[in-house]
């Protein structure tokens, strides 16, 4: 069975970029664990020689030619729900 | 060309290097991969080149360029590799400011250029390297980090950029081989008109994976990888600081740790960003947003048949004329001169030397200077092979036919006005050079008697003060000549 | 509300759009009316923001009748959206804290075509966090009551939709459904709801949730309405590269409609999912429905989806997967909440996700981060994926033998708001109407009559692009049960 830690969920947490604390850590382990438990059960289904389906339309090449239609939306309009914007820039806060 | 002996010599011989290189190129289409926003982002304001796609807007979905599937052919057509039949995007999740939806939209299994082999040129040798494959991905935008702030600032005017990453097999084995292995990557975009190749503005990008191992040994060493170099040069210095660092590492009996490399073009060093352990996991899926590709083979062949003339059927046309490899490298550097010079090999081809010495020489230097416009150059072959002709009769020194040749580039002007405008005509005529010989000898009979007592040195003091009588314009060769029989 | 003013809002969309038209009542006054409602049943809390600029909207359109030009054929009717899709006039907030102001700089597709057809968008409906639910409950705003008993959920995710249409307050409203969250609300609620056939509508300007399950669709009070709304949504877009052609026409032929019968037509019942009924008089419903079928001559059998039991397991591994993807864009940085507090790169991400994001969502998100991670992903996403095509297979078996499925939409009524707080027992309520979104078919749910005050939704399902089918035969057994 699946033995999901605090500490996966912390894991997890880095890779999502999800801020856990251990209090929520504690919460989110048995409950990550109990839905892993239940998903696992297709491990016994046979699946040998199975292709694997990621879309359902069978659409292919789908493209679009190659005009430049720029966007009529103004900068200031995209930039509308920045928190933090300076010279037309995004601000962020350091890498580090 | 820069040194390229002293480089391999200081790499311990107990060694081989095992080199692969990644190499992203922005192609050369008019919007993004996968929206209409403009894909020249090189003198626009902040953020101005940007749309709601562009910016991972919630309900934005990606509508892929047909022209950028068939640029990739294109490339992978001029790389001799495999096109594939089927192809699809995946998603590569990760977080990063400049990357706005947290995924880049690229190819993971399945790209739409698989294995192929180029044949790379250096002065003195050639040598193969395998290509593994190449892929479709959309660009980042770009992070930059003012001095003295904590902050940075995101401009997403090239995310969703199209690129091609060519991947390379470890077939590299040194500095210089790496250099020449980006260099005819740079030719071959170039010749296949998939990109613009401005490498000041990133249009080639190069992670060099580095690795060493022991003389005798089959295996691939542990590989760092330097992300990001953007010159031919910085490729060979980062593989070469790379190389040396863990030769060293080895020899103290240390380890190589497996990690991402920053390259610092001021101290020529490498620096060490994150290593396998702190890895990425980038939990790559197939991008349910976009149906896959089926290539059809009737539009590989359209592709084919449309596409440029490849680098390599122009080289074997220059090699063929007798040109040094080195001069080679340099014309197809501008294909606009590898064309004057094929023009003049079907044409005039007892001239190909001479033309090929200005194209690699003069004209190369001029066309390369920072700022010049292409748009006013006016160079043709009839004028070069003209100007050959001159510098065979005599009527133009070597010297002088450089700066009637400099004054053609930008000018429709025939050589023969520009020299005679700019007095540069060889005095060839036998009477006139004949009076001034004369008039010297008469002036400097101390010299006229060194020549005469057997003193070599002499005669080249009294061929200078022809020539100065003539105001350079007499033709060298002859006054010695001339002095020689009259002094015998 | 006064009768005069249901009396309009109660009718057929196509008769409503005639009187507009012929200028016998005004798209303003029907706007009107549908904010009233809005004040009047704001207990439900169905309605997360009201757009502001409706009333102009419809002055407009009766203006332009007045002026003598013909308009769309959903001129002035009022609609809601699900908070889901981008929309120009009101906030567009996914029932989240991560996009609480958020104003949208441009409009979902399908949007932009209902209001090219005259029809006015007066409110956005609840749902839950990034439609991550099946009742409506998880939404940052507050939970949504089911009009028929406001102890009980409405269902979910389009729980506000639902309602909203079970009130009255528009003729139509819009839903997402990704694992059933258009169908389950309409069972809850009594009202017809339809999933159409993946990529008939597009996608475009509205919140992913799972981008190859989810489908956009009406919820109405009749399946002629839902067929009359689908007609104007339906069709392929150059934005949404996984959209497909169209049929000719949903309409319903309302006089072909009423000789219509059922003769021959083949309806198979999912033996698993009758099996999976829990509640007596649910099963009692269904079955006295299938009788009705029955006796107009349909030609009835049970038929065996093996990978019922499947069907949410793979379901809760491919779509918090791509859940994860799709919600990685919410960082803080372009817009949405950020934290105020982060000090630098690493926490903006950590502070403002964990706290943008509810609790259901990011169990989600940390799910499909675990199943798309190296050494797991091919045990789970991958497995996930085959098993997918074994449910694509033996749906496509089934349609071989049978022209439609038939059985219920959920296998209880309406629940007791709070009675699943555990995640699992709340998947499950997607029991049956999940397969359906793997294989990417059409699917509808209709009203069956009530178990005490409480709707029973039947459930049916057609062949892949087989929406005007569905739909027409949906419309005689809506008028049959
Ligand atoms: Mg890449
Ligand atoms: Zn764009």
């Amino acid at each position: 069975m699946n033995k999901i830690k605090d500490s996966d969920i912390k894991h997890l947490g880095v890779l999502a970029r999800i801020g856990i604390d251990e209090a929520i850590a504690k919460e989110l382990a048995p409950q990550l664990m109990d839905i892993l438990d239940y998903v696992s059960r297709l491990q016994s289904i046979d699946t040998s020689g199975v292709e694997i389906t990621s879309q359902v339309t069978g659409l292919v090449g789908i493209w679009r030619e190659d005009e430049v239609k720029p966007s009529l939306i103004s900068r200031e309009e995209l930039l509308s729900n920045t928190l933090e914007t300076e010279g037309g820039y995004i601000k962020v806060r350091k890498v580090l | 060309m820069t040194n390229q002996l002293p480089l391999r010599s200081t790499i311990n011989p107990n060694y081989i290097v095992d080199i692969g290189i990644e190499c992203h190129v922005q192609l050369k289409t008019n919007s993004k991969l996968f929206c209409g926003c403009s894909n020249d982002a090189r003198e626009a304001e902040p953020n101005t080149l940007i749309c709601p796609i562009c910016l991972g807007m919630p309900g934005t979905l990606p509508v892929l360029n047909k022209a950028a599937v068939e640029l990739a052919i294109r490339a992978g057509l001029a790389l001799n590799a495999e096109i594939a039949s089927d192809t699809k995007f995946d998603r590569k999740n990760y977080f990063y400011p400049d990357l706005p939806k947290g995924y880049q939209i690229t190819q993971y299994d399945e790209p739409i250029v698989g294995q192929g082999e180029i044949a790379v040129h250096m002065s003195d040798s050639s040598f193969k390297v395998g290509i593994t494959r190449a892929h479709l991905e959309e660009d980042a935008g770009k992070l930059t980090h003012p001095e003295g702030v904590d902050y940075s600032l995101v401009d997403l005017n090239r995310a969703g950029t199209p690129l091609l990453e060519i991947v390379s097999e470890p077939d590299i084995h040194s500095p210089a081989e790496a250099k020449a292995y980006t260099q005819e990557l740079y030719m071959r975009m170039l010749y296949a008109g998939v990109s613009d190749v401005d490498l000041y503005h990133g249009n080639m990008r190069f992670d060099v994976n580095v690795s060493v191992r022991k003389k005798d040994s089959k295996t691939l060493g542990t590989r760092s990888e330097t992300k990001n170099l953007n010159s031919f040069r910085s490729v060979e210095k980062a593989a070469e600081y790379e190389i040396n660092r863990q030769i060293e590492l080895l020899e103290k009996g240390e380890k190589i740790v497996q990690e991402t490399r920053g390259y610092d073009d001021s101290t020529g060093k490498t620096i060490s960003q994150r290593s396998k352990e702190e890895a990425m996991d980038y939990r790559y899926f197939k991008e349910p947003d976009l149906p896959p590709l089926q290539i059809a083979e009737q539009m590989k062949q359209a592709i084919a048949k449309n596409s440029p003339i490849m680098v390599g059927d122009i080289r074997a046309k220059l090699k063929e004329a007798d040109l040094s490899q080195t001069i080679i490298t340099a014309i197809l550097n501008q294909p606009k001169l590898a064309d004057l010079q094929q023009d003049v090999i079907a044409t005039n081809s007892q001239y190909a030397k001479p033309v090929a010495n200005w194209l690699s020489g003069e004209v190369l230097r001029i066309v390369g200077e920072e700022g010049f416009n292409w748009d006013k150059f006016q160079l043709d072959s009839d004028r070069l092979v003209a100007l050959a002709q001159m510098v065979e009769v005599g009527d133009l020194s070597s010297t002088n036919a450089k700066i009637v040749l400099s004054a053609m580039i930008t000018t429709d002007t025939p050589p023969e006005d520009i020299a005679k405008d700019k007095g540069l005509i060889q005095m060839s005529d036998t009477n006139q050079l004949g009076t001034i010989v004369d008039q010297v000898i008469a002036a400097n009979p101390q010299a006229v008697k060194d020549v005469e007592s057997g003193e070599a040195k002499a005669i080249g003091f009294l061929v200078g003060q022809v020539m100065k009588e003539s105001k350079g314009q007499a033709n060298p060769q002859m006054v010695q000549e001339m002095l020689k029989s009259k002094l015998k | 509300m006064s009768e005069s003013k249901s009396e309009y809002l109660d009718l057929p969309i196509p008769e409503l759009v005639a009187k507009v038209r012929n200028q016998e009542v005004t798209a303003e006054f029907l706007v009107n009316q549908s904010l009233e409602l809005i004040k009047a049943n704001q207990d439900y809390h169905a309605i997360l923001d009201v757009n502001q600029s409706a009333l102009d909207q419809a002055k407009a359109i009766d203006k332009a009748i007045a002026d003598g030009e013909t308009l769309g054929v959903l001129s002035g009717v009022p609609f809601i959206a699900k908070d889901n899709f981008l929309t120009k006039n009101t906030k567009t907030t996914a029932a989240s804290k991560m996009l609480d102001n958020f104003q949208a700089p441009y409009q979902a597709s399908a949007i932009d075509k209902l209001e090219a057809a005259g029809a006015i968008m007066v409110a956005k409906a609840n749902l839950d966090e990034f439609a991550h639910g099946s009742s409506t409950e998880n939404s940052a705003y507050g939970p949504t009551k089911n009009p028929h008993d406001s102890s009980k959920v409405p269902g979910g995710s389009s729980g506000g939709s639902a309602a909203a249409v079970a009130l009255n307050i528009t003729p139509f409203a819009l839903g997402t459904d990704t694992g059933g969250s258009i169908r389950l609300p309409a069972s809850f609620c009594g009202v017809v709801g339809y999933k159409p056939t993946y990529g008939l509508v597009s996608r475009y300007g509205v919140i992913a949730m799972a981008s190859s399950t989810d489908v956009i669709g009406p919820i109405t009070r009749s399946v002629s309405d839902s067929a009359y709304v689908l007609d104007v949504l339906a069709g392929q877009d150059v934005n949404d590269s996984t959209t497909i052609k169209r049929q000719d026409s949903y309409l319903i032929n309302q006089d072909g409609n009423k000789k219509r019968d059922l003769k021959g037509i083949k309806f198979g019942i999912i033996k698993e999912h009758l099996e999976m009924i829990e509640d007596k008089d649910v099963l009692a419903n269904i079955k006295a429905a299938i009788d009705k079928l029955k006796a107009a001559g349909a030609d009835i059998k049970e038929v065996s989806l093996s990978n019922s039991e499947a069907s949410l397991p793979v379901y809760y591994i491919l779509a918090p997967a791509e859940i994860s993807s799709n919600l990685a864009r919410y960082d803080g940085v372009k817009y949405g909440f950020s934290s105020k507090q982060a000090k630098d790169l690493l926490d903006t991400y950590l502070l403002s996700r964990g706290s943008g994001f509810g609790s259901e969502s990011i169990r989600r998100i940390l799910t499909g981060t675990y199943v798309l991670s190296s050494g797991y992903q091919d045990a789970y996403y991958k497995q996930a994926q085959k098993v997918r095509s074994l449910i694509v297979k033996e749906y496509e078996d089934i349609f071989a033998d049978v022209d439609f499925l038939i059985g219920p939409t959920a296998a209880t009524t309406a629940f007791d708001l709070g009675a699943k707080p555990d995640p699992i027992s709340m998947y499950k309520s997607d029991y049956m109407t999940i397969a359906a979104n793997l294989a990417g078919i059409p699917a509808i749910s209709i009203p069956s009559g009530n178990v005490g005050n409480l709707p029973v939704g039947l459930q049916l399902q057609g062949p892949q692009g087989q929406d005007k089918q569905l739909l027409d035969v949906a419309h005689v057994i809506g008028e049959l049960i």
